[in-house]
């Protein structure tokens, strides 16, 4: 079942078309991964899924419901759906890791009473691992936890689907490993659906259940990570062998 | 960029800023609770020891070489008049809008500057907050609450400044200074000056949050927007010193 799905769109800044007619859906429940080099557009690709990018044409349809990216109100209901994991955390330095996992519901719900608010954050954090450092502030974590503190952020609404732009970076190779892990368990046992931009291939051949490969301004492959090794594409058949280097 | 384009953004954050304000203000959402009262401290207790500083010394030199230049023509009195009259209705406001500029212009636009390079801002959008109700209504609420009372306190410590210069230069009783003083200036003077650092203290948020929301990428630019809004914030305060000075006097 498809939670996104995104119409001849065109992605650009100006009059400077980087994507041009895209088109690909997003599964329910399952890790979508973006790959492409640097400067292929990625990033520009996760701007517009995230509502920071308008695009330039095209459309993108979110749960059945068009996004109008010049209103508000639209924007607003892509916003209350989606989590996002960015490269640098964006933890808020000024507060706690409590603070900063809280701050959605403090915005949106400051309805709900201290308990219950209190109670959904210790067990996001217990969920990410971080139970024991809500006091700490982020100037004061390591990167690896950062990244699961920005995650227990983009999850604590629960929304329909996260993104993550390029988890592993600036991680050490454990602390990646163990960040893959970490998205592998919320997708199985919680059935968290997330888009994951990223250029590691250990990360992608972990995590992966479909591949989005972006080269020249297009979509190169969209299908299955397990059907990758059987393709016959020139370029996709480059990608494993430096895969296969970095094995030895 | 051309001034045209920056023009427009900085009036598109002024208005958003008052609008926002005008919407918190009515249903009290889009803002970290707490968040006022932190920028309270920040701006005010952190604030207050410099500005006394500052106004005591101002009004101590100003005192000093007024009552050489009075004692001439022996209307040494007139000190009280000449101290009381400009700290509360020029200098206080201007040096008091001038030292915020540095202190909480600087501190505002490094912070935002910083958060957005962070992608902080993105971060904040994505998560359905308005950054610039977020981050810029609490400034504005609370500068709006400080400035009268850091106004006040350099007014008192201004005019103490000139009592000490009035009693050790010229041997004059504070209570006769007091009495010349409360005789010459009158509350509309007041919160002439009050009203001038308001204004100021609006000035200053604006032009920080502005430099601090339109930084290019680049943590190397957060330095240089905080300088720039400094140097912003000062030569506005200035500008807006002379048309209060035009359309006043």
């Amino acid at each position: 079942m498809e939670i996104i799905r995104v119409r001849d769109l065109d992605i650009g800044y100006g009059r400077t078309v980087v994507l041009r007619g895209l088109n690909f859906s997003i599964d329910k429940g399952r890790i979508t991964v973006v790959i492409g080099e640097s400067g292929s557009g990625k990033t520009s690709l996760m701007k517009t899924l995230i509502g920071l990018m308008p695009p330039l044409g095209g459309e993108m349809v979110l749960a059945g419901e068009r996004i109008d990216f010049n209103s508000e109100r639209s924007l607003g209901k892509l916003y209350r759906r989606i989590g996002v994991l960015y490269q640098n955390s964006a933890l808020l330095n000024s507060l706690t890791l409590y603070e900063n996992v809280a701050l959605p519901i403090r915005i949106h719900h400051r309805e709900w009473p201290k308990a219950k608010e209190s109670a959904l954050v210790r067990t996001m954090l217990g969920r990410v691992g971080l139970r024991d450092g809500e006091t700490k502030f982020p100037y004061e974590l390591s990167g690896g936890m950062r990244k699961r503190a920005a995650l227990a952020r983009a999850m604590i609404l629960e929304p329909d689907l996260i993104f993550c732009d390029e988890p592993s970076s600036g991680l050490d190779p454990i602390t990646s490993a163990g960040l893959d892990e970490l998205l592998l368990e919320l997708r199985t046992s919680h059935g968290v659906t997330f888009v994951v931009v990223t250029h590691e291939l250990r990360s992608i051949a972990r995590i992966a259940d479909r591949i989005l490969v972006i080269r020249d301004g297009a979509i190169h492959y969209d299908g299955e990570y397990s059907d990758l090794p059987r393709s016959d594409d020139p370029y996709i058949q480059a990608i494993f062998m430096r895969k296969a280097d970095h094995d030895h | 960029m051309p001034p045209q384009e920056e023009l427009k953004r900085f009036f598109t954050l002024l208005t958003d800023m008052i609008y926002y304000t005008g919407q918190y203000l009515r249903r009290r959402r889009g803002v970290l609770p707490g968040e006022i009262v932190r920028q309270l401290y920040g701006m005010g207790y952190r604030s207050f020891p410099i500005i006394c500083l500052i106004t005591f010394l101002i009004g101590l030199t100003i005192s000093l070489t007024s009552v050489a230049q009075l004692k001439m023509f022996g209307a040494d009195l007139y000190l009280a008049d000449l101290i009381g009259i400009a700290m509360i209705t020029e200098l206080v406001p201007l040096m008091t809008g001038i030292m915020l500029a540095g202190k909480i212009g600087a501190s505002i636009t490094a912070e935002i500057a910083t958060m957005k390079v962070m992608d902080e801002i993105d971060a904040l959008t994505t998560m359905g907050i308005v950054p610039e109700k977020f981050l810029m209504v609490p400034r504005l609420i609370a500068i709006t609450l400080v400035v009268p009372l850091l106004i006040a306190l350099a007014d008192f410590v201004g005019i103490v400044a000139g009592v000490l210069v009035a009693k050790l230069s010229l041997g004059m009783p504070a209570s006769v200074f007091i009495r010349e003083v409360t005789a010459v200036v009158t509350l509309h003077d007041f919160f002439t000056g009050m009203g001038k650092a308001m204004v100021f203290g609006w000035t200053i948020v604006a032009a920080a949050g502005y430099k601090g929301f339109f930084i290019e990428r680049g943590a190397e630019e957060v330095g240089k927007s905080t300088t720039e809004s400094v140097v912003l914030s000062i030569a506005l305060i200035i500008g807006l010193d002379c048309v209060f000075a035009f359309v006043l006097y």
